[in-house]
């Protein structure tokens, strides 16, 4: 298989105090995976990595074979066009409708209008908020403004999909139906990477999880609960 | 095509939200222009009037009362056959003395105590087209002035001289005005950006994070900052022109000056389109100022 996404020795420091240590991550093409680690464990430190939001301080990341670590500034939102972000906090823009906040990435990429209109129709159809198109985000419950959000970032048809902790602001039930969504998102071969601390997101998916501590990658199928997190 | 009305609606939406901040911005601009603009506008005003004073230089040729009639005649046909030379208009004694009473007749009693008419004969020659300049009048009244049976030759070579250099100094002073008044149209555009910015500072991360390039970001502000540019200067081309009519009206009201009403015109209309052009590319350094100074709109 090919490998969608790497972290090659990856370091990470804030003020002296390391965020990643000598991370070594391989994510295949169509994997799910899960991120799991407390809150500061640098989850969100690798996935803002593989947006190029942020550099590591040694070693190299590689993203769909390119090595983010490597990209030009100019080069950066060519590779954001190609992997799609959803956000613990949603992130959508309050003075647009639904239907334009999905709109965005394709406007951005100068889509035309016509295949605007019927991709933002399919993402929105595809997680089940397209009876709110119309709507400001604002009028949407958190599941629903979540829906939205997974929406936008499929919109495009990204070969990677992220998510930050997108459950954090959600209750069992809603969080049960957002992985579901995920699931489908990765059924149709969508490489899905799930950055979370809750652990009822791992027995609602069978996946390979990736547990971290402090910076460090711990060896595989060793859980935080196992490990006395 | 959905792009280009996205950045178009982002830049209205831009200032509708900080519409206090907006209108601020183009009144402030409109100012600052309408100052640049009353210097621009005396300057063009007072070129026109050294072009038209250029245009009727009429040289007075002073004849000696000795001279005689064959040694006037002779001198007449002498300038008409100058090649520097338009046109040569001969007054005689007597029509000096009618022309002096007409002109000033309440000062005409001042040559009755003296007898005989005191005012001399002349000739008013008017240059050829291309002989106007400053210099080449210069070397022909100095020319004629040697000739036999010339008085004296006089012109209104002062008046043209201290006009040029007003020009001169108006010039410089438009100049100086010009680039600290635009500076500063600069700087209050600049300021409305990045107050912009700041309010959409969330806006701008999330088009970040779905893949929008630094230009994509931009351009509504490049956009905003052009438009609050060409508002103000159009604004204050409306307040120079309120301006310039109501000079105009207290002109025609004081009948001295009314043939000056005549020679005084504002600006023409390619003039008004290049003052509006400045203003929005004004608007535009602005917001590449603000954009650049504080690194938003990088991805």
């Amino acid at each position: 298989m090919d490998a969608m996404i790497q972290l090659i020795h990856v370091s990470r420091w804030y003020d002296r105090r390391p965020a990643l240590s000598d991370v070594m991550i391989e994510i295949e093409k169509g994997e799910f995976v899960l991120l799991m680690g407390p809150s500061g464990s640098g989850k969100s430190t690798i996935l803002r990595m593989l947006i190029g939001e942020e550099q590591p301080d040694e070693g190299q990341l590689f993203v769909q074979g390119k090595n983010v670590t490597k990209l030009k500034r100019s080069e950066i939102p060519y590779l954001r066009r190609k992997v799609g972000s959803v956000f613990q906090d949603f992130r959508l823009l309050p003075k647009k409708s639904v239907f334009d906040n999905v709109a965005l990435p394709l406007i951005v990429q100068g889509v035309s209008e016509k295949d605007i209109r019927r991709k933002v129709t399919e993402a929105l159809r595809a997680v089940g908020v397209e009876h709110k198109r119309d709507q400001s985000p604002s009028s949407l419950s958190t599941g629903e403004q979540q829906r939205a959000c997974i929406a936008r970032a499929i919109v495009n048809g990204p070969v990677v999909l992220l998510a930050d902790e997108p459950t954090g602001n959600l209750d069992p039930e809603l969080t049960g139906e957002i992985i579901e969504l995920f699931k489908l998102i990765n059924a149709r071969g969508t490489t899905v990477v799930v950055a979370t601390h809750n652990h009822h997101v791992m027995h609602q998916v069978n996946c390979r999880v990736i547990s971290l501590m402090q910076g460090v990658v711990l060896p595989e199928r060793a859980m935080p609960e196992r490990v006395g997190v | 095509m959905r792009r280009l009305f996205y950045l178009v609606r982002e830049a209205w939406a831009n200032m509708r939200t900080n519409r206090m901040t907006t209108i601020v911005a183009i009144l402030t601009t409109a100012f600052t222009l309408t100052c640049v603009g009353i210097f621009l506008l005396i300057y063009v005003n007072l070129q026109h009037a050294a072009g038209w004073l250029q245009e009727d230089v009429k040289i007075m040729v002073y004849l000696e009362d000795r001279l005689s009639r064959d040694g006037r005649l002779q001198l007449e046909l002498m300038l008409k056959s100058d090649r520097m030379v338009g046109s040569v208009l001969y007054i005689s004694k007597e029509q000096a003395l009618t022309e002096f009473r007409t002109q000033f007749p309440a000062d005409s009693h001042l040559l009755e105590g003296l007898g005989e008419n005191p005012l001399p004969a002349s000739f008013v020659v008017t240059l050829a087209q291309n002989s106007r300049s400053p210099e080449a009048i210069k070397e022909w009244v100095e020319q004629v002035q040697t000739m036999g049976g010339v008085a004296k030759v006089d012109y209104n070579q002062q008046w043209i001289s201290l006009l040029a250099e007003l020009i001169g100094y108006i010039e410089l002073v438009a100049l100086g005005v010009g680039i600290l008044l635009s500076a500063a149209a600069v700087t209050i555009i600049g300021n409305t950006i990045r107050l912009a910015l700041f309010a959409r500072r969330e806006e701008i991360e999330i088009l970040r994070s779905i893949g929008a390039t630094g230009t994509f970001i931009r351009v509504p502000y490049f956009l905003e900052g052009a438009a609050l540019g060409a508002c103000g200067s159009a604004l204050s081309l409306g307040i120079l022109k309120v301006g310039f009519e109501l000079f105009r009206q207290q002109v025609q009201f004081i009948s001295r000056f009314s043939e000056m009403e005549g020679l005084i015109s504002f600006f023409p209309l390619s003039a008004c389109l290049a003052l509006v052009l400045a203003g929005t590319a004004l608007g535009f350094t602005g917001s590449v100022v603000s954009l650049l100074r504080i690194g938003e709109g990088r991805v």
